[in-house]
């Protein structure tokens, strides 16, 4: 029997930093959920708010993240050159270059260069990478005193804990919990009640430290291989202070930062802030070309040295990231903390459960897989794949496809159990995911159980409910007993659907294929079948392709082959109804984000993804854009009338629909029918997929979803009930369990309605 | 045409700035500065390179104003005054151009600061600054800082302005 899980109050974020050990991750989670999570919840929405007002206020905003992107790709492409370039142009000005292969030879650089000046006292600004190398310690044991400088790092450093955020550091720490902290370990009277009171407080501490300092710490956010310039961006003031008082500035910056020239910083300067802080610039910009040539600051009575300036360019297994094409993505990261903000999980539980020693969120797990070993990623097991992050990045990172990676990395190294050979066995998974854990293997195959379970509906929907098979379940592959099982349907949509020969009537007006995806097909058949009579009251001609796994589960488990293999397979089937002049029509948003998004990594014909990209859509997309090729209100063909459930509804649209840009289109439709729509604002719903179901996750799953029932309720609260209309199988059955209601699908509504 | 120094205004007061439009003078120069300041205010003045000279010569006799001070003086002084390098309208945000004395801590070290900006030197967006064609390309060969709006933080709790950089931004616009 494994250890009990410690509670909560026992521990300390340090202890559970590192998540080899899944226990951790578990133990951290609780953790968060018991004492961060409001907290957490509050600032990183109103980051996550505060991006999408900045970044719709940048005219160019797609064109500066092309932009930004493409320096990235050639700065990354020519490192090597730009470090030596960067070198020579820092030397030339004076100051000297030191490239620490490890971080244990960045330590003893900064150390040797503190004793050398004869340093006592050392102000940081804030500089994620200096925590990645453990600078502070080091320093500490050589009798130095290191003040953080930034607030959060103050926190942090007062508290002795880890970063929970990339940006914002003690994001996880509320105003009454610094109080407390700040009374226990300062043992001062004042009531430090409010955020102008601590701030004060802290302010005083540390304006004596940056007027006293030997030598400054910072990081940077981007500097120039043509010019060694440093861009620093910050709010409080502190890294200005740190980079221009004391007489020597020590600048530790990971070697991704260097991009070729000055002039390309450009693109960067809103781009970060929006993305960032939802910004439009941050308080403080600086560019600096150190050493710089204003007078080092010296109180009375303290020698005025000359000024020095250390650039320590971290490698710390960059440069190996850099030959591996997955990893390589994450030093385009420029840390602006928008996949954290925009991720329904982080918002949930923060850096401290989602994240390890110093990286958290996204993109966190392939930083700490890049710089320490690939168990240290572990905790990126709570990326869901819902995509949201996606959109968000600055630099077009795909975040998703990096920690699918992860996974399978991961999933190789699990070694093979007695379940997982029969289910490798069973589900004939290829050769390369055949290790894989066997949780992973039942999740990425759930097609194969379907198809089974859909041949005995009744044997496999009695015995699926039984306490016996869930318990078998819970044990064997994870599965959460206080999930509901979907119901296996007496017909599947193939066999449920009426088939057409796929000939053209001659006055069709339009040609379409609908594609029964495994979650449509052996599940919601209702969905499918609306969408055929939609399509056919409008004078389509619609016919039904077989149903096949397009590699969506496999892909989330990070069984990359399984995936590949699925999706080609369904790949070669669409684009056949799509050379005989077909669009295709798939009703599970997460299947159709496989062809309009994920699959580009996964076919090898970059044509054909291109083609599959553009003629798949989701059903009222699809309509949408039928009608109005047809010049019809959509009024015309719909009675609001007619609605079972009454014109009032709360719309939840699913999380890869919004990723690839079918999601607006349904809530447009269903106001321009005549509904009165309320929609959902949540990011995901937290089920996303199988994630949900899975027994270690379920808490975080409904903490996440508590969010989207709050939404539903605040929508009723002084008014009627509303209708829920959910377009994803696993928001369908989240908002079910939430709201202990029925979820109707937007089709399935329209269909009820449609005019004679 | 757009109107820069109305954009820039508007967006400098949305980032917590004050901001006064005066007329481009020695005499208003003086007369704003001194209803910012009283006589028991301990003022440092830095340089201000980009306005006409007459202007700086104005306030040099400010009552309060430091000579030559000592840096514990300036760790002391609550009032910092330098000329802006360039204002960037999209964002209200002042761009300081480091170098000459006492313009990096006037814009850092003192609870206010005041800095003076000539209208003709503003910009459409951050970005313009570092073309080559811009204000003679100084942009591109200077310690600046971009400053928009005081000293501010989140991290304890409610967003507080007044942190380890200046409480008060006070832009004064020269037109």
């Amino acid at each position: 029997m494994s250890q009990p899980i410690q509670t909560s109050a026992e521990l300390n974020p340090r202890s559970v930093a590192n998540k080899r050990d899944k226990r951790k991750l578990l133990e951290a989670i609780r953790m968060a959920l018991e004492i961060q999570s409001p907290t957490i919840r509050r600032n990183t929405q109103t980051f996550n708010r505060g991006r999408y007002q900045a970044t719709a206020l940048l005219p160019d905003y797609d064109a500066l993240k092309d932009e930004a992107r493409r320096i990235k790709e050639t700065s990354i492409a020519r490192l090597p050159e730009l470090i030596e370039q960067l070198r020579k142009v820092i030397e030339a000005r004076g100051g000297q270059v030191f490239v620490a292969r490890a971080a244990e030879d960045a330590q003893r650089y900064v150390r040797s260069t503190c004793t050398r000046v004869g340093a006592k006292l050392v102000v940081k600004g804030k500089s994620i990478t200096s925590e990645e190398i453990r600078l502070n310690h080091v320093l500490e044991a050589a009798g130095i005193e290191v003040a953080e400088s930034d607030l959060a790092e103050f926190i942090l450093q007062v508290a002795d804990e880890q970063p929970s955020h990339i940006i914002a550091p003690a994001l996880h720490y509320s105003r009454e919990r610094i109080t407390a902290l700040f009374k226990r370990k300062f043992q001062t009277e004042l009531a430090l009640e409010t955020g102008e009171e601590l701030t004060q407080f802290a302010r005083e501490i540390l304006r004596q430290k940056f007027l006293h300092a030997d030598v400054g710490v910072t990081g940077a956010n981007l500097i120039a291989a043509d010019t060694g310039t440093l861009m620093l961006v910050e709010s409080e003031g502190n890294i200005r202070m740190t980079s221009v008082l004391p007489s020597v500035h020590v600048a530790v910056v990971g070697v991704e930062k260097i991009i070729p020239t000055r002039r390309e910083m450009a693109p960067f300067l809103e781009l970060l802030a929006a993305s960032g802080t939802g910004q439009l610039m941050s308080s403080y910009t600086s560019f600096l070309d150190p050493p710089i040539g204003d007078a080092p600051f010296a109180m009375a009575g303290k020698p005025r040295r000359p000024r020095e300036f250390h650039l320590v360019l971290i490698d710390n297994g960059r440069l190996r990231m850099r030959e591996d094409a997955v990893l390589r993505e994450t030093l385009y990261c420029i840390r602006c903390g928008a996949c954290l903000n925009s991720c329904a999980n982080f918002q949930t539980v923060g850096g401290h459960a989602f994240g390890g020693e110093t990286y958290s969120g996204g993109i966190g797990g392939s930083w700490e897989a890049g710089i320490g070993k690939l168990e240290n990623a572990r905790f990126s097991e709570l990326c869901t794949g819902c995509s949201r992050c996606v959109n968000q990045c600055p630099v077009r990172i795909d975040i998703p496809w990096l920690n699918e990676n992860l996974r399978n990395r991961l999933n190789r190294e699990a070694g093979e159990s007695i379940l997982s050979g029969a289910l490798t066995t069973l589900t004939s998974a290829p050769e390369a995911d055949e290790r894989s854990p066997a949780s992973k293997l039942f999740f990425g195959n759930y097609h194969w159980f379907a198809e089974w379970g859909s041949r005995f509906p009744r044997i496999a929907n009695s015995l699926g409910h039984s306490r016996l098979a869930r318990w078998v379940l819970e044990r064997s592959v994870g599965l959460d007993p206080r999930r509901k099982l979907p119901l296996f349907p007496q017909k599947t949509l193939v066999s449920a659907a009426v088939r057409t020969d796929g000939n053209c009537a001659a006055d069709a007006v339009a040609r379409v294929a609908l594609f029964p995806d495994v979650f449509t097909n052996y599940g919601m058949v209702e969905r499918g079948l609306a969408a055929l009579r939609v399509l056919r009251a409008i004078g389509a001609d619609v016919v039904i392709t077989d149903s096949l796994p397009e590699g969506r589960a496999a892909l989330s488990q990070g069984l990359l082959a399984t995936a590949k293999e699925f999706v080609q397979r369904a790949a070669s089937l669409l684009d056949t109804q799509i050379g005989r002049g077909r669009d295709i029509i798939i009703v599970e948003p997460s299947s159709l984000a496989m062809f309009r998004r994920d699959a580009r990594h996964l076919l090898e014909d970059s044509a054909q993804f291109e083609r599959l990209r553009t003629h798949t859509f989701e059903p009222v997309e699809y309509l949408t854009r039928l009608l109005r090729h047809l010049g019809h209100n959509p009024q015309s063909v719909f009675d609001v009338g007619r609605s079972p459930v009454g014109t009032r509804l709360f719309y939840h649209s699913h999380c890869q629909q919004k990723t690839i840009g079918a999601a607006a289109a349904t809530e447009e439709f269903l106001r321009a029918v005549g509904f009165d729509v309320v929609s959902s604002s949540v990011e995901c719903c937290g089920m996303a997929g199988s994630f949900g179901y899975k027994k270690d996750f379920y808490e975080l799953s409904m903490a996440v979803g508590e969010d989207l029932f709050d939404q539903v309720r605040r929508a009723e609260s002084e008014t009627a009930p509303r209708a829920l209309v959910a377009s994803g199988t696993s928001c369908t059955e989240q908002l079910h369990a939430g709201m202990h209601r029925e979820v109707l699908h937007p089709i399935e509504l329209l269909a009820a309605i449609l005019r004679d | 045409m757009l109107d820069l120094a109305a954009t820039f205004e508007k967006n400098a007061i949305d980032a917590a700035a004050q901001v006064r439009r005066i007329c481009a003078g020695a005499e208003a120069v003086r007369s704003a500065v001194e209803a910012l300041t009283n006589s028991s205010s301990s003022i440092a003045l830095g340089a201000s390179e980009f306005l006409p000279g007459g202007f700086v010569d104005a306030l040099r006799d400010l009552p309060g104003l430091l000579a030559s001070p000592t840096d514990d003086q300036l760790a002391r002084a609550e009032i910092g005054i330098c000329g802006a390098f360039a204002g960037v309208a999209s964002s209200g945000s002042v761009c300081v151009a480091m170098g000459p004395p006492l313009v990096t801590l006037t814009s850092l070290l003192m609870p206010l600061h005041i800095v003076l900006l000539m209208a003709d030197r503003i910009v459409p967006r951050p970005r313009d600054l570092f073309d080559p064609a811009c204000l003679d390309g100084e942009g591109l060969r200077r310690n600046l800082v971009f400053i928009t709006g005081p000293s501010a933080t989140a991290d304890m709790g409610p967003l507080v302005r007044g942190v380890h950089g200046p409480h008060r931004l006070q832009i004064l616009l020269l037109e």
